[in-house]
C-alpha cells in the first residue's frame, strides 16, 4: 500500500510536469506570455536565454511562495508574490549583465518584464498557494519548459527563414543564395511571430483532435 | 497579534530578506558588470571605425588587444589643438573634450572618434561617431546605451540604422559645416538630391528620437568643428616618434 501511494505521488508529479508542456501549454493553449514570445524570438540564442530565465524565475518563485503559503497574510497576498517574483527576476537580470552582457543587452527590457509575465503570477496564484513546495517547483519547471519549447520553435523558424542561421551559424548553403534564394525579411518582424504562433496553436488543436 | 500587525511584520521581514539578497548579489556582481560596460564601450569605438562587425561576438581579450593597438585617447582644447594632458591647471576643464584617434600602419591618423552624449526622447543616448581623417566623411556611428522605446526609437542601436551613416558628410558641397541629420522617413523621398550626403534614413514611428539625435549630433559636431577644420585643412596627419604626439604640418 505504501508502495502504491508512492507510485501515485510520482505519477502526480509527472502529470504536473507534463500538463503545461502540452495539454495546458501557457502560450499555445492559455495564450499567456505572448508579448515576450513576439519580442525575443528573432534569434534562437536570445530565445534560449529567455526560456532559461523564465524557467528559473517561475519554478523558484513557485517554490518560495508555496513554502510561505501558510504564513502569507491573505490581504497582502498579491504584493508578497510580486516581491518574491521580482527578487528572482532582478537576480536573473544582474547575473546576465555580469556574465552574458551581449545577450542581456539584446534582451533589453524583456528580462525585467518577466515580472509582468502572466504565467508567473498565474502559477503563483493558482498553484503555488495551494500546493506543497516540491510540486510547486515541478509545476513552475513544467510551465517554463512549456513556454520555452514554444519560444524555441518560433525562434528556430524565424532565424532559419529570416537570416538563414541556426544559433548564429549559417545553415542555408551559399549555393542556394547564388541560385537566387533570399532571406525572408518579414520573419525578423514581430507580426511574423504572431503568424507562427497562430499556426502552432492551430497545429496543436488539430493534433489533439486527431488523438482523441 | 492582530491580523493587521501580522501583515505589517510579514511585509517588513519579506522586504528585509529580499533586499539583503539583492544587495549581496549586486555588490558581488558589480565589478564584473563594470568591466563588461568598459569592454562594450571599447567594442563600440572599434565598431564605429569598422574594425569589428556588430553581427559577431568577440572575446574580451580580442577587443582589448585591438583597442590597445589601434585607439589612442587624447584631449581637444577649444581651439582644436589635440593635447596629451591639460597643460596648466588654470585651463578651463569644462572646455576640454575627449577624442579618440585611430592610426593606420604608417602612423597616420586614419580616423578620429568623438563620443556622443545627447538627449533622446526618454533619456540620454550614448554612442560614438567616427570621422575619417579628411575631417568631413563619417566612418561610422554606434550607440551603446539609450532608453528609447524598443522596436521604435530603440532601432537607433541596430545595424541597418547605423550603417546608413557610413560615407555621409558633415559638410556641404562648398565644404561648409552642415552636420548630419536624420530624415523623417526615407532620405531619398524627403530630401533634395544635393543635400542627400547630409541625411540618413529615419526610423518610422520614431520621429522625435530622430529629431533629438539630429539636434544632439549638430551640437556635438559644432563643438568639435575646430578640430574637424584642422583635419580638413590637412594640418593633422602624422604622428611623430618624439614625445610630442602631433606634428602640425604648417604648410
Amino acid at each position: 500500500m505504501c508502495h502504491g501511494a508512492k507510485m501515485k505521488i510520482k505519477n502526480n508529479a509527472l502529470k504536473i510536469f507534463s500538463r503545461p508542456i502540452w495539454s495546458e501549454n501557457p502560450i499555445n493553449i492559455q495564450m499567456l506570455g505572448i508579448c515576450s514570445a513576439l519580442a525575443v524570438t528573432v534569434q534562437l540564442k536570445t530565445a534560449l536565454v529567455m526560456a532559461l530565465s523564465m524557467t528559473f524565475v517561475v519554478s523558484c518563485s513557485g517554490f518560495i511562495i508555496s513554502l510561505l503559503r501558510k504564513q502569507i497574510p491573505k490581504n497582502i497576498r498579491i504584493i508578497v508574490e510580486l516581491s518574491i517574483i521580482s527578487t528572482f527576476v532582478i537576480l536573473t537580470d544582474e547575473f546576465l549583465r555580469a556574465y552574458y552582457y551581449d545577450i542581456s543587452k539584446q534582451l533589453s527590457v524583456f528580462v525585467g518584464l518577466i515580472i509582468t509575465n502572466c504565467i508567473v503570477m498565474g502559477r503563483a496564484e493558482s498553484f503555488a498557494l495551494s500546493n506543497p513546495p516540491h510540486l510547486a517547483f515541478i509545476d513552475g519547471f513544467g510551465n517554463g519548459v512549456g513556454y520555452g519549447s514554444v519560444l524555441l520553435t518560433v525562434a528556430f523558424i524565424r532565424e532559419l527563414l529570416g537570416s538563414g542561421n541556426c544559433f548564429g551559424i549559417q545553415v542555408v548553403p551559399d549555393y542556394l543564395y547564388s541560385m537566387g534564394y533570399e532571406n525572408a525579411g518579414f520573419m525578423m518582424l514581430a507580426p511574423a511571430a504572431f503568424i507562427i504562433i497562430g499556426l502552432l496553436v492551430w497545429l496543436q488543436k488539430v493534433l489533439t483532435k486527431m488523438a482523441s | 497579534m492582530s491580523d493587521q500587525m501580522k501583515s505589517i511584520v510579514f511585509a517588513l521581514l519579506l522586504c528585509l530578506g529580499c533586499s539583503t539578497l539583492l544587495t549581496a548579489a549586486a555588490t558581488r556582481l558589480q565589478p564584473l558588470q563594470a568591466e563588461n560596460i568598459q569592454i562594450d564601450r571599447k567594442k563600440n569605438i572599434l565598431m564605429a571605425i569598422g574594425l569589428l562587425d556588430s553581427r559577431q561576438t568577440y572575446p574580451a581579450t580580442e577587443i582589448n588587444r585591438l583597442y590597445q593597438e589601434n585607439i589612442f585617447k587624447y584631449i581637444v582644447d577649444p581651439s582644436g589643438t589635440i593635447i596629451d594632458q591639460p597643460t596648466s591647471s588654470s585651463m578651463d576643464q569644462d572646455n576640454l573634450m575627449p577624442i579618440y584617434l585611430a592610426m593606420d600602419s604608417n602612423e597616420r591618423i586614419r580616423s578620429y572618434i568623438i563620443p556622443v552624449e545627447t538627449r533622446g526622447l526618454w533619456g540620454k543616448i550614448y554612442g560614438y561617431l567616427a570621422l575619417q581623417g579628411d575631417g568631413s566623411t563619417i566612418e561610422g556611428f554606434t550607440v551603446y546605451k539609450h532608453s528609447e522605446t524598443p522596436g521604435l526609437g530603440g532601432e537607433i542601436e541596430t545595424r541597418w540604422f547605423q550603417k546608413n551613416f557610413v560615407g555621409k558628410k558633415i559638410v556641404d558641397q562648398n565644404n561648409n559645416f552642415m552636420s548630419v541629420s536624420i530624415a523623417k522617413g526615407r532620405a531619398l523621398d524627403q530630401v533634395p538630391e544635393e543635400k542627400l550626403p547630409n541625411y540618413v534614413d529615419g526610423i518610422s514611428g520614431a520621429t522625435l528620437t530622430g529629431q533629438y539625435l539630429t539636434r544632439g549630433l549638430q551640437e556635438i559636431l559644432s563643438e568639435y568643428e575646430p578640430v574637424s577644420v584642422r583635419f580638413r585643412q590637412n594640418l593633422l596627419q602624422c604622428r611623430m616618434q618624439t614625445d610630442v604626439p602631433w606634428c602640425e604640418n604648417e604648410n
